[in-house]
């Protein structure tokens, strides 16, 4: 595994910005957090460095050795969202990037750039590039590429070149016990305890480890520290594994285009997407797949992304299907900013081409197969069209569901062309075709207390029944739990008896009363519910 | 002056219930009681075609909060079944006016039926050009009866009616009956008619009268017109 660590420094990404003339002017300058014993340096600009202040020291030593110290308190959750947009936009070079945000200044990205480097003209080719890019964009940074990620994170930080004027350190395939052999300790990522038993050993380089017996390294580095210390070893030198963590996952096909001078405009970003989706589509294609979900990512360069997605109700590798739905979702969500320098499609979620098997060739039957098939891919792109403008979960399809309780009888679930199946018995009660949900109260005079109404108030409007049907009695499922549902609207926690009313209007109502009289729940009593209206 | 015969209607007789529907046609209820009659109707008119494609229905936001959401089981019985449906939940009327015109437009679906308040001439323009490309039909549910411009070929004005009550129960309520007239319509006269739902069928006929003769199987079409155009002539 060719891996390649840039690590930036914490500084860059933090707020408030330090006063512009002051750093321009070389004035030094730290970001300070508060700890067990005050203040501490937790980072330092170049001018601070050579004014011989540290990490770590304390705020008031500081102070002391230079008194025109400016500071600012550190804010590591800024910090780490600066990180995380970073890390996104580097996918713009590999597909599997690592925000490495263990904290103590050391935050950095982890790119694993295996087999990819010969895209962008080689290893050194790569590293320029991309220090080009983030200064564009105005983060410094150090950039090593190395077999192992461990390697490349020591290099990035401890190599004795100048990082701050070079374009990145390059430790040779195969070669990278040479590479890392003299380096400080520190580049191991260890433990202080470990690191000061080491200086107290006299070991300084990496390179002074190599000699000495592993058995002997790991029995005297007892404990938790001393595991650490060959484990560490060995990832660096890549006898041990270290996966990376992708900020996100990679997504499984993608295609991209890079422009020479940035588009600024949403109109640029339009014309390149057809082609971009015919790309990925011959990818999908290859595969025998389809995609469910879509993002186009457009890299900013000011080292910020934007993105937009669209999910598919069934799977397609149509490339005019892809616009059509990106366009709808509507471009001009991207916020391109002072510009972007390349775009990416990517289907982040794939399933094996969406085929129906239509009736044998030449057969009766095959006519119909083949226009059903059409209209269900029709439906599909339908479906995939409403729910990017309007939003997931707006497209629904009824599923009919075993329960007497009308508000549980059925569930409206997010479209998908496949037809829901349908219970297998048709239900032959009468029904209202529109539902109040929740149900709404009503007032409601009954001759007999459990009788039939014989008028109600709804909606501030007296109606009078001329005729009723019912009652209809609806029992609570008994095995949930029934004091769930005890809230101000009935949720049937207690027993509901159902009446199909006639006003004098003509109009066909479906009340119910909740409760049964004396027999049910005493300290509350029977209300009256409109839950539905008839044709 | 020649004098037209009132009784007889424009063209001698009263007009036929028209079964075929158009493009795009406008279906009112008569107060905003009768909201879910106009549904009913209009989705009667919608299922009469044997076409199996699945059906949209369009509701606003507002629309579902004052009148309460579509029932599947309800629905059923007027030949929308849980395969067919689909329903689109739109925030405004314009997202539902564009969410029905994608439908229509899309040849996947038989028809669609929006529930609108007042769609501009244009926006039912551009759905009766949808609806003809997509071999569909549209369906504008609206509450409140208008007299605006609208490109819908017909407008139906609909309103509940007493049922005939049950055969066997006297004091329950029967079948659906509606009371359905044809405002304005470009391809003859407008009528009236009164509709029941059949129980086996689930579609909409014209009532028979044999059950319950006290309603009219055909009120003569569209009288107040005629005496328009009579006067019109004269």
């Amino acid at each position: 595994m060719r891996s390649s660590r840039e690590g930036s420094t914490s500084s860059a990404a933090s707020r408030p910005p330090p006063p512009e003339d002051a750093l321009h002017e070389g004035a030094p300058f730290a970001l300070v957090e508060g700890g067990a014993h005050g203040l501490t340096l937790l980072a330092l600009n170049r001018a601070a460095r050579a004014a011989g202040l540290y990490r770590g020291q304390s705020h008031a030593d500081a102070r002391a050795i230079l008194p025109d110290l400016l500071s600012a308190p550190a804010e590591p959750e800024r910090d780490l969202a600066a990180l995380k947009r970073l890390a996104l936009w580097a996918e713009r070079y590999s597909p599997c990037v690592a925000a490495d945000a263990r904290a103590g200044g050391y935050e950095g990205l982890l790119l694993d750039m295996t087999g990819g480097a010969h895209l962008f003209g080689g290893e050194a080719a790569l590293l320029a590039d991309l220090r080009g890019r983030l200064a564009g964009a105005g983060v410094p940074a150090r950039l090593a590429i190395a077999d192992t990620p461990a390697a490349a994170w020591g290099l990035a930080r401890f190599s004795a070149h100048d990082l701050s004027t070079h374009d990145g350190v390059v430790a040779p395939a195969g070669r990278t016990r040479e590479a890392i052999a003299g380096l400080p300790m520190e580049a191991l990522r260890l433990e202080a305890e470990a690191l000061s038993l080491l200086r107290r050993f006299g070991l300084k380089r990496i390179g002074d480890l190599y000699g000495l017996p592993r058995a002997g390294l790991a029995r005297r580095f007892r404990g938790e520290a001393g595991l650490r210390l060959v484990e560490r070893l060995d990832q660096a030198l890549g006898a041990a594994s270290e996966p990376l963590v992708p900020e996100r996952p990679a997504p499984l096909y993608r295609a991209w285009t890079q422009f020479a001078e940035p588009l600024t405009d949403i109109e640029g970003v339009g014309f390149h997407l057809p082609d971009l989706a015919r790309t990925l589509a011959g990818e999908l294609e290859r595969d025998g797949q389809g995609a469910r979900r879509l993002r186009l990512t457009a890299f900013r360069v000011d080292g910020r992304v934007t993105t937009i997605e669209a999910g598919l109700s069934a799977s397609s590798a149509a490339p005019a299907h892809m616009t059509r739905l990106l366009r709808e979702k509507g471009l001009e969500r991207l916020d391109l900013g002072f510009g972007v320098d390349a775009l990416m499609l990517a289907a982040c979620r794939a399933e094996p081409a969406w085929t129906r098997q239509g009736e044998m060739a030449g057969g009766p039957r095959a006519q119909a197969g083949d226009s059903q098939a059409a209209d269900s891919q029709a439906l599909a792109g339908l479906i995939d069209r409403l729910q990017a403008r309007l939003g997931e979960g707006a497209v629904r399809r009824p599923a009919l569901r075993e329960s007497w309780v009308p508000e549980r009888s059925e569930a409206w679930t997010p479209a998908a062309p496949a037809q829901p199946p349908a219970p297998a018995e048709a239900d032959a009660r009468l029904r209202p075709i529109l539902l109040l949900d929740p149900p709404e109260p009503v007032e409601a005079i009954a001759e007999l207390p459990d009788g039939v109404p014989a008028r109600f108030v709804w909606r501030r409007a007296p109606r009078q029944v001329v005729k009723a049907d019912g009652p209809e009695r609806l029992s609570p499922e008994w095995w949930r739990d029934p004091a769930a549902g005890r809230t101000e609207n009935p949720a049937l926690a207690r027993t509901r008896d159902y009446y199909r009313v006639e006003d004098d209007q003509g109009r066909r109502y479906w009340l119910f009363r909740e409760g049964l009289y004396n027999r049910e729940d005493l300290d509350r009593a029977p209300s009256w519910w409109m839950h539905g209206v008839f044709p | 002056m020649t004098a037209i015969p009132l009784h007889k209607g424009l063209y001698g007789r009263p007009a036929p219930y028209p079964e075929a529907c158009e493009p795009l046609e406008e279906v009112g209820a008569a107060r905003p009681a009768d909201a879910a009659a106009a549904m009913a109707f209009a989705l009667a008119r919608l299922t009469g075609a044997a076409d199996p494609r699945p059906l949209v229905l369009v509701t606003t936001a507002a629309w579902v909060r004052e009148r309460g959401r579509p029932f599947a089981r309800g629905l059923v019985r007027w030949g929308a079944g849980p395969g067919r449906l689909v329903w689109v939940r739109a925030n405004k009327e314009a997202e539902a006016l564009w969410a029905l015109e994608e439908a229509l437009k899309s040849g996947a679906v038989a028809g669609g039926l929006a529930s609108v308040e007042a769609p501009a001439f244009v926006a039912t323009r551009r759905l009766d050009f949808a609806a003809r490309a997509g071999k569909a039909v549209g369906m504008l549910v609206r509450v409140e009866p208008a007299q605006d411009l609208s490109a819908a070929r017909r407008r139906w004005r609909i309103e509940s009616r007493p049922s005939g009550g049950e055969a066997f129960d006297a004091a329950a309520p029967g079948a659906t009956r509606l009371r359905a007239e044809l405002v304005r319509r470009r391809d003859g006269p407008p009528g009236a008619w009164t509709l029941e739902q059949d129980d086996e069928t689930g579609r909409l006929r014209l009532d028979p009268g044999l059950a319950d003769h006290r309603v009219d199987a055909v009120e003569p079409g569209g009288v107040d017109v005629v005496r328009r155009l009579a006067s019109a002539a004269a």
